[in-house]
């Protein structure tokens, strides 16, 4: 087989323009291909970052007081009574906030009294003993809270809960040593408070950033302003059912506090990936769209190509060019134009994801991703013109004796 | 007709290769519609609602942080966005602004209208007099409370025009009296449909958020103890064992903005602003650099992150879809037309001018533009509904996505300018390239 490149080139030089026009197209293609996929696989890894929490069984119900003399003590004890009196319930607490959705509030924390070095912003909560079974957390080491940590709220604006569990992230955060069990740390020069026990990780609320593993819980019933929520984790399946009741109960029970919400966490998740899912859906559509049009700029100049030198095909098959000659022919074609569009694209993709990085923080390119990049539009930008070459293949030596 | 008849080769051109001609719309399309659903976005998120009160409407930052870090470590360059209670209450006596609000968002329940068997949850916020005009809030009834009512707190309300419907069924409410929050209030004004997007004013707590849908006197939090519901944030050795201690406390939650006429008395407000941080510098506040700001609309819209940068990267990524898609459109034209170049060939020895070429191809170029644009309006379209479906399923509640995925007259226009345009400029060297081929090379093997 001759693998002559020289008539290649030669060939290729006759429509130059065409030419560079298609490697310009699949080297900006290459770019967008491989910064998109990057940044899908970057919301797909953030999509998919475990929660901590058994969020597929279980709901939260937002209460409000009506008046400011509204005391959520006793509110919340009943609620709690009827909601655990539910068959189907594996545990519920009352809590401040509610981990994954933007109900909930952080604080800040230093490590010395003096409120020198790093400050910290976990996002904080109150929740009772039943916190962590509720959200499907535990305790990894120290001790989880007993019903005599609780201190139940009075209505004032204090915090008088001077314990707090703390998550394995932000622990080690914290104190790098690994001894964060038994330190304190400080929201002001005389407020202190100590780490009892620490837990797996787990996602906060969304306070001003996306829910992080930083998480602090005190031992305290909620009840500031009036606002407290339910949250309550079922059996499997059960969830629907068991909010539309506790709904139910609520609702017309009195006259003094409010449903502000009920929803499932299954929809606070979805909330919160909102955001990257639209992303992956629209970079996704984008992505397929750019190999798709940059196949038919391929495929488009070989078969014009293939058409336009009918004639000089059927002087090479008359003069001795065997069928898959002239399909190698126009394959090397084809590579030439790609080889330079790749070269260019890789450049044009390494730019481009200096430039992502450089502006909106994203992880530099995993080199593999561009080199995936390259190989898939090898193999289908040569399978592009396959088509149009057998085509081409098929043109018989007479042709060459006609006059078109 | 010349023109007439070179769009009858045009289109018998286009139509002799049905399917390439389907494939090369289909991408102009798709790029277009890209560019179009992406941009629709970026323009709603990026709009000034109070454009033309730009240059007077400011707001009020102080930077009281903590000495020793930023508010925000991601932008360390900008002050808390929100104030301190005891700065604002001083900075709101000053008569220098021709009108002033400082606000917060607060609970809310209402109860006690005609009919209504519950008390039912409601976004309120608590603000002053001047909100309804410094913003032009319109009114359907009635209008804002007076400045008097302010210093009371008198029990007086402004409610949405969606509130009304809901309480009155949109009859005129005023006089009126409901229970917010177990308090009697009267009605005093129902506002017009209002919904700037974004929501300039509060960006803080939800840009695309809908207003509130009632409005209370700036005193009734502090009067009924109650704290916002907005962002809070703290430092330092604020005791929050007291509403008091709350209050004089190094927590900023209040927003606060001036309507400055001139150059002048913003200066004169920006000095007031910085002599009463020194000032205070002495029981040991503001230990931070003097950094006190009025910031006009636009920027603060910039500053305050409301453009998201996936929002902008989309954008980014959607032109360079439209690139991909112009280039190819302009290859397959070019390879296209150099196949008829014989014909061509064949008009320039029977005596059409380069131009007389150009121009025949042009319109075949122009032809297939107009295709490509309609069908990526489209199909635009059709991508908006699928966005304003996307939003529907993920955000729900007050949020206002879904109202960024409205394709708005004014944007028709310019859609329908960079489709029609785009895909013409990448036909224009194909074109060019015809019309200038030397006949006699052409004419050779015929």
């Amino acid at each position: 087989m001759s693998l002559n490149v020289k008539p290649v080139v030669s060939a290729l030089r006759h429509n130059r323009a065409g030419a560079m026009l298609v490697a310009l197209e699949i080297a900006i293609a290459l770019a967008v291909m491989v910064n998109a996929a990057w940044i899908v696989a970057q919301r797909v890894h953030a999509i998919e970052t475990p929660t901590g929490i058994d969020y597929h069984n279980m709901f939260a119900i937002g209460i409000a007081g009506v008046t400011g003399d509204f005391n959520p003590s006793a509110a919340e004890q009943a609620d709690l009574a009827y909601v655990r009196s539910l068959p189907g319930v594996v545990s519920a607490s009352v809590a401040s906030g509610v981990p994954l959705a933007a109900h909930g509030q952080g604080d800040f924390f230093w490590k010395s009294p003096e409120q020198r070095g790093a400050m910290i912003n976990p996002r904080t909560m109150q929740m009772d003993e039943n916190g962590l079974k509720t959200l499907g957390a535990h305790i990894v080491a120290g001790r989880d809270f007993t019903a005599a940590d609780i201190v139940p709220y009075f209505n004032d604006y204090s915090r008088l809960a001077h314990e707090a569990l703390i998550t394995q992230s932000l622990a080690r955060k914290l104190f790098p040593g690994g001894d964060a069990l038994g330190k304190a740390l400080y929201t002001g020069s005389d407020n202190l408070v100590t780490i009892i026990g620490i837990t797996n990780d787990f996602m906060g609320s969304v306070v001003r950033a996306d829910p992080s593993y930083d998480t602090l819980v005190f031992p305290q019933t909620p009840g500031t302003d009036g606002f407290y929520y339910i949250l309550v984790r079922t059996r499997p399946g059960k969830t629907q059912a068991l909010m539309q009741a506790v709904v139910d109960h609520i609702a017309p029970s009195s006259l003094d506090r409010v449903i502000t919400f009920a929803h499932p966490f299954d929809y606070f998740k979805q909330r919160l990936d909102a955001e990257n899912r639209n992303v992956v859906i629209f970079l996704t559509t984008i992505t397929a769209l750019v190999l798709a049009v940059a196949c038919l700029g391929i495929f488009g100049l070989t078969t014009f190509n293939v058409s336009a030198r009918t004639k000089q095909i059927g002087t090479m098959r008359a003069i001795g060019a065997r069928r898959r000659d002239v399909v190698a022919h126009f394959m090397i074609e084809n590579a030439i134009v790609l080889i330079a569009g790749v070269l260019v694209g890789c450049t044009l993709a390494l730019g481009a994801a200096y430039w992502l990085t450089a502006q909106y923080q994203l992880p530099r390119l995993d080199l593999v991703y561009l080199a995936v990049g390259v190989i898939g539009v090898a193999i289908v930008g040569q399978l592009a013109a396959w088509q149009p070459a057998r085509r081409a293949a098929s043109v018989p030596p007479s042709v060459a004796t006609r006059t078109v | 007709m010349r023109i007439g008849y070179y769009l009858r080769l045009a289109l018998k051109s286009l139509a002799r290769t049905p399917g390439l001609t389907a494939l090369m719309m289909c991408a102009i399309g798709f790029g277009i519609a890209a560019c179009i659903v992406m941009l629709t976005i970026y323009h709603a998120m990026s709009g000034n609602p109070i454009w033309w009160k730009n240059n007077v409407l400011y707001a009020v930052t102080m930077d009281t942080w903590a000495p020793r870090a930023p508010f925000d470590s991601d932008r360390p360059a900008l002050p808390p966005p929100q104030l301190t209670y005891r700065d604002a209450s001083y900075l709101f006596q000053s008569a220098i602004p021709q009108r002033k609000v400082m606000m917060y968002p607060i609970k809310g329940v209402l109860s006690g209208a005609p009919g209504q068997r519950h008390p039912a949850p409601v976004l309120t916020r608590a603000t002053t007099a001047d909100f309804f005009a410094m913003f032009d809030v319109s009114f359907e009834y009635g209008g804002a409370w007076d400045a008097a009512a302010d210093r009371g707190p008198d029990p007086v309300v402004v409610i949405s025009h969606e509130e009304n419907e809901r309480l009155f069924g949109g009859a005129d409410s005023v006089g009126h009296t409901i229970l917010w929050n177990g308090h009697p209030f009267r009605i005093v004004g129902v506002m017009g449909g209002w919904w700037p997007k974004p929501r300039f004013y509060d960006v803080i707590n939800g840009a695309f958020d809908k207003p509130e849908d009632v409005y209370v006197p700036f005193g009734w939090g502090p009067a009924l103890q109650q704290l916002p519901v907005g962002m809070v944030a703290c430092w330092g050795d604020t005791s929050h064992d007291t509403y008091a201690g709350f209050l004089g406390g190094e927590c900023s939650w209040i927003q606060m903005w001036v309507e400055l006429p001139n150059a002048a008395s913003r200066d004169r407000m920006l000095a007031l602003m910085n002599a009463y941080a020194v000032s205070q510098r002495k029981s040991g506040r503001f230990r931070r650099p003097l950094d006190n700001r009025l910031t006009r609309v636009s920027q603060w819209l910039a500053e305050q992150g409301v453009v998201t940068n996936d929002s902008r990267l989309l954008l980014r990524l959607a032109f360079a879809f439209l690139a991909v898609s112009l280039i190819n459109t302009a290859g397959i034209l070019l390879a296209k037309f150099l196949r008829a170049a014989p014909t061509a060939g064949v008009r320039r020895a029977l005596g059409a001018t380069r131009a007389q070429i150009f121009l025949q191809y042009l319109i075949e170029v122009a032809a297939l533009s107009l295709a490509g644009s309609g069908l990526g309006l489209a199909l635009g379209a059709l991508g908006l509904r699928a966005m304003h479906w996307l939003y529907a399923i993920n955000t729900v509640d007050n949020s206002g996505y879904q109202e960024l995925t409205h394709f708005d007259p004014a944007g028709l226009a310019w859609a329908l300018a960079l489709a029609f345009l785009s895909t013409f400029a990448a036909g224009l060297y194909p074109a060019w390239r015809i019309g200038r081929l030397p006949p006699a090379t052409y004419l050779k093997s015929q």
